[in-house]
């Protein structure tokens, strides 16, 4: 499995595109925050771009890059290897690559320019995402022969995610508004790795809001560090499941 | 002082009758070592007008009651004690002066309301420079005409519950109180006032009571300059009152579901200027309020900047900056009577091509999201996600749901005083 990882590591190095995604990120942030005179505000509008683009980003270059390697894969495939190490190397290498970009493109220079716990959260929660989002590009790519339409379905993937699941939320809450149904939003938007990220998020910019109305039983669930634990595992989990179902889609996979 | 000219012979002849006469004010010692050594007994045989100078040390009498015009000066901050007995000092003259002591052991008693420093229907009493250790009420006027209260160190019992707490500085139909320079803490509301008019509250800070940091109902033409009110438990409420003059005061950290930085209910003809509402839940709650001023007001940070429910008329905001706060604006309806005219948002995206300072577009500050929110306040988990922006944005293009005439027309496009001006 690891001389998978490593030759794959070195393919993704060589790859234009991962320090592009690097670069791509480090711009973003050092010009919102040069842009903006009040750090907070900064912050706050990458939070916004950070969550729905790196989710994007880590699907879809997944997905196309498991396809591009698609005849490496099956060379590797005849080889007297188990499928599981093929793909496991694979995708931790992938992980590993999109996690670096995201943390040293968004992650260090949140640090710098503005320290403290709102951009460690932000960080965090970025790089789960780049796991939990390459996981299910992998899970895409592994059930779908066809390269455009496994990219398809990465974009759909990605559009319920960061829009569609929120607009029914608002939907379920409207809906049933005239119902006690506070205790089930929590689990309801932890449903979403990418609401979950922003709530986490939330939590430590927003905490004057949160502390009023309703806004006072996400901070006891989310709030404290039992909470932030609760997210991970959560967040944990969805990196889990799609993982595990691609593994076995891979086992059986026919070439 | 200068007196006028023909007065001048007569001060003379009266300074001089001052030390020489019977009528010269005597001063009695208390201390540990002195012949007279109790501060009651003291106050029994001064003649009014006497001065009784208190040495540092401990005294425990019970109630003390002090019913001619004296003047009681600490020393070192000598120690009265009530020994849990009622009050500790009970003043019922006028022209008392208390300085310089050191007060605790009140009972706790919410039928007698008792205090470490109870005023009933006295004039011009003086209390000063003065400490109240977990006290029940600490001071407590009642009926008390131009009193001074000022440089005085509430402290009150962290431990206790809100049942067994009452006010910092508690008045109750007085009229031109001057409240300066104290400080609050760990009290249930840190100042109190019902039926209090032409009075001021000067540089006080209140922080950490577990009701209100300021508390007045039905208290007419007061002014309330450079106080800072911190993470009270709910912040301030000002109800039912008339011609309130606000401005420089801070509200910081006042949070939880019903702390407000600062809370208006029923409220005519008030001016609300310079003040910064940092961190709380919601800045400012505006419930019933006609021909309000609010500018130069700094909201940054909170939860709510301004909630203004509908029944509010008249109320102007200009010249505020509205900054980093989840929500610049809430309402329960359509609040059209009141206006909003060359505030700072940091959320306007307007431009401004005249160069004016102004923005050329309006800047709606109820965003559809606030509405919703409103209704429905679970769904502030769904803030600063996409939906929600796209969903303001599409709302700030083509305005459906808000009120077509809330709007500020010419926004501001800097912050009126730099970053920060306080």
């Amino acid at each position: 499995m690891w001389k998978v990882y490593k030759y794959t590591l070195i393919d993704l190095a060589r790859n234009k595109f991962v320090g592009g995604w690097l670069l791509l990120l480090l711009a973003i942030t050092a010009g919102l925050f040069q842009l903006e005179d009040q750090p907070v505000k900064a912050m706050l509008s990458l939070s916004q771009v950070l969550l729905a683009l790196v989710p994007l980003v880590s699907c879809i270059f997944a997905i196309v890059y498991l396809y591009d390697a698609l005849e490496f894969t099956e060379l590797l495939a005849v080889q007297p290897l188990h499928r599981s190490k093929i793909l496991g190397g694979q995708l931790l290498a992938l992980s590993t690559a999109l996690a670096l970009g995201a943390l040293l493109g968004a992650g260090l220079p949140l640090l710098i320019f503005f320290p403290g716990g709102a951009s460690l959260t932000l960080a965090l929660a970025c790089f789960m995402l780049t796991l939990v989002f390459t996981a299910i590009g992998a899970l895409i790519a592994i059930k779908n022969r066809e390269k455009a339409r496994g990219v398809g379905l990465g974009l759909v993937i990605w559009f319920l995610f960061v829009l569609v699941y929120d607009a029914v939320l608002l939907w379920i809450m409207f809906a049933f508004s005239d119902y006690p149904i506070e205790p089930w939003i929590v689990p309801l938007a932890a449903l979403d790795p990418i609401d979950l990220g922003r709530i986490m998020v939330l939590l430590k910019v927003d905490l004057a809001a949160m502390m009023g109305y309703s806004g006072a039983i996400y901070e006891k669930f989310f709030g404290n560090l039992r909470g932030i634990l609760v997210a991970m595992a959560a967040l944990a989990a969805w990196v889990a499941v799609p993982s595990a179902v691609a593994f076995k889609a891979f086992r059986k996979k026919d070439f | 002082m200068r007196l006028a000219r023909p007065l001048r012979p007569l001060a003379a002849l009266l300074a001089v009758a001052w030390a020489t006469g019977p009528l010269a004010a005597k001063t009695w010692t208390v201390g540990p070592a002195a012949p007279n050594g109790k501060l009651a007994a003291a106050v029994a045989s001064a003649a009014p007008k006497d001065t009784i100078r208190v040495l540092q040390g401990t005294y425990a009498e019970g109630t003390v009651r002090i019913n001619k015009p004296l003047t009681i000066l600490g020393t070192g901050m000598p120690l009265i004690d009530g020994r849990g007995e009622g009050d500790v000092l009970e003043i019922t003259a006028s022209d008392v002066t208390i300085r310089g002591l050191r007060i605790t052991g009140t009972k706790i008693s919410n039928i007698n309301d008792n205090a470490g420093i109870k005023v009933i229907a006295a004039d011009r009493v003086q209390l000063t420079g003065n400490q109240l250790l977990r006290c029940f009420f600490a001071i407590h006027l009642s009926k008390a005409r131009n009193p001074l209260i000022e440089g005085n160190t509430i402290t009150g019992d962290p431990a206790l519950p809100e049942s067994q707490r009452a006010n910092g500085v508690h008045l109750w139909q007085c009229t031109g109180a001057s409240i300066i320079n104290n400080t609050i803490t760990d009290h249930r509301d840190g100042i109190y006032f019902e039926f209090v008019t032409d009075s001021h509250i000067n540089g006080n800070t209140s922080l950490r009571n577990n009701r209100y940091g300021l508390h007045f109902m039905f208290s007419n033409r007061d002014s309330y300059a450079h106080n800072l009110f911190q993470h009270n438990g709910a912040g301030v409420a000002v109800m039912y009152s008339k011609e309130v003059d606000m401005r420089h005061n801070s509200f910081i950290s006042n949070r939880g579901a019903s702390a407000y930085g600062i809370l208006f209910k029923e409220i005519n003809d008030v001016t609300i200027d310079s003040n910064r509402f940092t961190d709380n839940t919601t800045a400012m709650l505006v419930d019933g309020c006609n021909r309000m001023e609010a500018k130069g007001n700094e909201f940054r940070s909170n939860g709510w900047a301004v909630r203004l429910f509908s029944n509010a008329t008249a109320c102007n905001f200009s010249a505020n900056t509205f900054a980093g706060n989840t929500f610049d604006l809430a309402t329960n309806g359509n609040p059209v009577y009141n206006t909003f005219n060359g505030n700072y948002w940091d959320r306007y995206q307007g431009y401004d091509l005249d160069r004016n300072g102004t923005g050329d577009v309006p800047f709606r500050p109820l965003s559809l999201f606030a509405m919703v929110n409103e209704r429905m306040p679970y769904a502030v988990v769904l803030s600063r996600s996409l939906l929600t922006s796209l969903m303001d944005q599409a709302e700030r293009l083509i305005p459906s749901m808000t009120p077509e005439g809330l709007a500020d027309d010419k926004p501001l496009m800097r912050p009126p005083h730099g970053k920060s001006h306080l």
